[in-house]
């Protein structure tokens, strides 16, 4: 169990910088856009290259950002049920929901989605449109965001259960955000 | 055992995934695990191709290169930054005291400046916390009734949802393949309209409790004269200028609403700068935030297009559709179905699952009955605005209690201790909204002119985009980048 802890360790620290590197694709994306709305209006000019590249940025926060998302808990859950039971029975159903939905889920994609990389790199695919960018970046996106899924639904199946057994704290606990609404009134008081 | 399998599989799926939400299971894995399991399960009864998932990664490719989802981190974005450069701080000071001497003053201030945010931002949270941080306390102060105090917050809140540029329309024109320019001309009256419902429901409180909201007393009130009045147009300069920026555009057929959505948050950046608020804390914050609310939002679209593609392949949406159009009452009672089913499952789900899972289910009925989208869409716009108010699940609720004092603590001013908010004051206070809010589905229903009575007026037009533009971008790409034409695949 401890290597495998150890495993988990280094999977989240993997997801974590990847995750703090990819939100700056955030701000990269709206100067990009705006900078291609400005263009357009303002002197008339327009590039594909440029306006794909919103959309690779795009894709690459969300299916970068999968495994680092998971790992703060933030992908949304209905909770009205699974709020009312014990702490146990969640991490439970966290279990479960790992081995039987999020695993089968991600790896089946990861395994559908490498041929039409591998298509897209041998082939030299580009953009349909003139100037357009070349293809299998974004063809790579598809299974590296969900490979860097399935390896942390890996580590918090690891975690969950190594505190069902009572070998470590409620992972989840741990990985909470502060948030940008605590920070929020942390500075309002400071500002007082 | 299989016969029956094969000939209801489509319920069993709509069962199971009832189910598997309910679980309590991150929604996005439930539902693509869901369509997966029940395509293999298709497959091995001979009901569906064999190729049926090769064509997944083109539909993950499809939300990938989406141009209208590419507006949801910039809106983000762009809220949570406004959020922390003051901007809603400062309004709801100055506003506050413009209003102050009459009675109910904060209250109408908390819904006109809720209105203000919802058209700058869109974003739910920003607007419900800042407004609870620092209105509440003030609230609480002068003897406001705490369940109106809270019940107007937490609405007010909402309109961030139905007035553009909201991220409920965006993903709703998305999901009914309609362009987010309509969808939002289509808003604008019954969003104005709601904001007028919820200041007269502040009127008729103070008329009949006039100790529900008193006036501000005058030491309450530094500001007076002309410099309030040349206070009220420096704060209100801001707001004004993002919403031309950003809404402007749209409607004058400038800017699409993703161009809108990146030059409001390069807005927004200039603004937090001369306010000298951009720090990078707070950048990294605003990025972080953006990065997991796109992922979690795109991550419930690419699970309910998993589902959707078995759900269809097992004629799911025949069923659906079967089940819908043999209502009796034909399109009213398809309506009114429609909206009793969006407001109960509002108590459950949150707008994005009811975008992405059912409305996408509703359409094709809707269009078939020659029901107009664009009304149909703000029609579930307002009713799904409940789904932030209903107690005890709504989350404009969860942001006010995160913010409002549940204990008992002194006043700063006062020097006396006031009373904590308990929860069900916030619950009280919610529901006489709500129910203003389905007073509001009846008036959309029963005056459709309401939304489509703006839509030739202010139609945003892809082809005169087209022909501004040079020769080097060919008209394909230029017309991907025009909304309606790059919606995600349905079929």
């Amino acid at each position: 169990m401890n290597g495998l802890l150890a495993l988990s360790r280094a999977i989240d620290f993997a997801n974590e910088r990847i995750g703090r590197l990819v939100y700056w694709c955030v701000l990269v994306m709206v100067l990009v856009s705006a900078g291609n709305a400005t263009s357009r209006y303002a002197l008339n000019m327009a590039s594909n290259a440029w306006l794909e590249l919103q959309w690779y940025l795009f894709a690459g926060v969300f299916l970068l950002c999968s495994g680092y998302t998971l790992l703060h808990n933030e992908h949304i859950r209905i909770d009205v049920v699974s709020s009312q039971l014990s702490r146990r029975a969640q991490v439970w159903i966290d279990v479960f929901g790992i081995v039987f939905f999020l695993l089968p889920m991600s790896l089946f994609i990861m395994w559908l989605s490498w041929p039409v990389f591998m298509n897209a790199w041998t082939s030299g695919e580009i953009s349909g449109s003139a100037g357009g960018l070349i293809r299998w970046p974004a063809r790579l996106l598809v299974p590296a965001g969900f490979f860097l899924l399935s390896a942390q639904g890996f580590s918090e199946l690891i975690k969950r259960i190594a505190y069902l057994r009572g070998l470590i704290p409620d992972p989840v606990e741990r990985h909470k955000d502060p948030g940008l609404d605590v920070v929020l009134e942390v500075e309002r008081e400071g500002r007082k | 055992m299989s016969a029956f399998l094969i000939a209801n599989i489509a319920p069993i799926m709509f069962l199971g995934l009832i189910v598997f939400l309910l679980l309590g299971f991150p929604v996005s894995f439930a539902l693509a695990a869901l369509g997966l399991s029940f395509g293999l399960l298709g497959i091995q009864l001979g009901l569906l191709n064999e190729a049926l998932f090769q064509a997944l990664p083109e539909r993950i490719f499809g939300i990938m290169s989406n141009d209208t989802l590419l507006a949801v981190p910039f809106f983000t974005f762009m809220g949570l930054i406004l959020e922390r450069s003051g901007m809603a701080e400062d309004l709801l000071d100055t506003i506050g005291q413009l209003f102050g001497p009459i009675r109910g003053g904060l209250a109408y201030a908390v819904v006109f400046v809720g209105a203000l945010l919802a058209a700058t931002t869109g974003v739910v949270a920003a607007s419900v916390i800042s407004m609870g941080l620092i209105s509440l306390p003030i609230m609480l102060r002068y003897g406001y009734d705490r369940r109106l105090a809270t019940g107007v917050i937490a609405a007010s809140g909402t309109l961030a949802q139905i007035i553009p540029p909201s991220l409920v329309l965006i993903v709703l024109a998305d999901q009914l393949g309609r362009s987010v320019g309509d969808m939002y001309a289509g808003a604008i009256l019954p969003g104005l309209v709601l904001t007028g419902f919820y200041a007269i429901y502040v009127l008729g409180k103070t008329i009949v409790h006039p100790d529900a909201a008193p006036a501000l007393p005058p030491e309450a009130r530094p500001l007076r004269g002309w410099k309030l009045a040349g206070r009220v147009v420096f704060v209100l300069i801001p707001p004004l200028a993002l919403i031309f920026l950003v809404l402007g555009t749209i409607f004058l057929g400038v800017a699409t609403p993703t161009e809108g959505g990146a030059m409001g948050a390069t807005g927004a950046l200039v603004l937090a700068l001369i306010n000298r608020r951009l720090t990078w804390s707070l950048l990294r914050q605003a990025m972080n935030s953006t990065a997991k609310l796109t992922t979690f939002v795109v991550f419930i679209l690419v699970g309910a297009t998993v589902f959707s593609l078995t759900f269809r392949g097992v004629n799911g949406d025949l069923w659906i559709e079967h089940l819908l159009t043999s209502l009796p009452g034909g399109k009213i009672g398809f309506l009114i179905v429609v909206n009793l089913l969006t407001f109960f499952l509002a108590f459950f789900l949150d707008f994005f699952e009811l975008a992405f899972i059912i409305v996408p289910l509703l359409a094709p009925v809707a269009d078939k009955l020659g029901i107009d989208l664009i009304w149909f869409g703000v029609l579930l716009g307002v009713n799904m605005q409940t789904s932030f108010m209903h107690p005890p699940f709504g989350y404009a609720l969860f942001y006010l209690r995160s913010v409002a004092p549940s204990r008992e603590y002194v006043d700063k001013i006062l020097r006396r201790p006031v009373q904590g908010i308990t929860t069900g004051q916030i619950y009280w206070g919610a529901v006489p909204f709500v129910v203003i809010q389905v007073i509001m589905v009846a008036i959309v229903i029963g005056f459709p002119g309401l939304v489509t009575g703006n839509l030739e007026k202010a139609n945003f037009d892809p082809s005169k985009v087209k022909i501004e533009l040079p020769q080097e971008a060919p008209a394909e790409q230029i017309e991907e980048s025009a909304p309606p034409d790059f919606s995600a695949p349905k079929k």
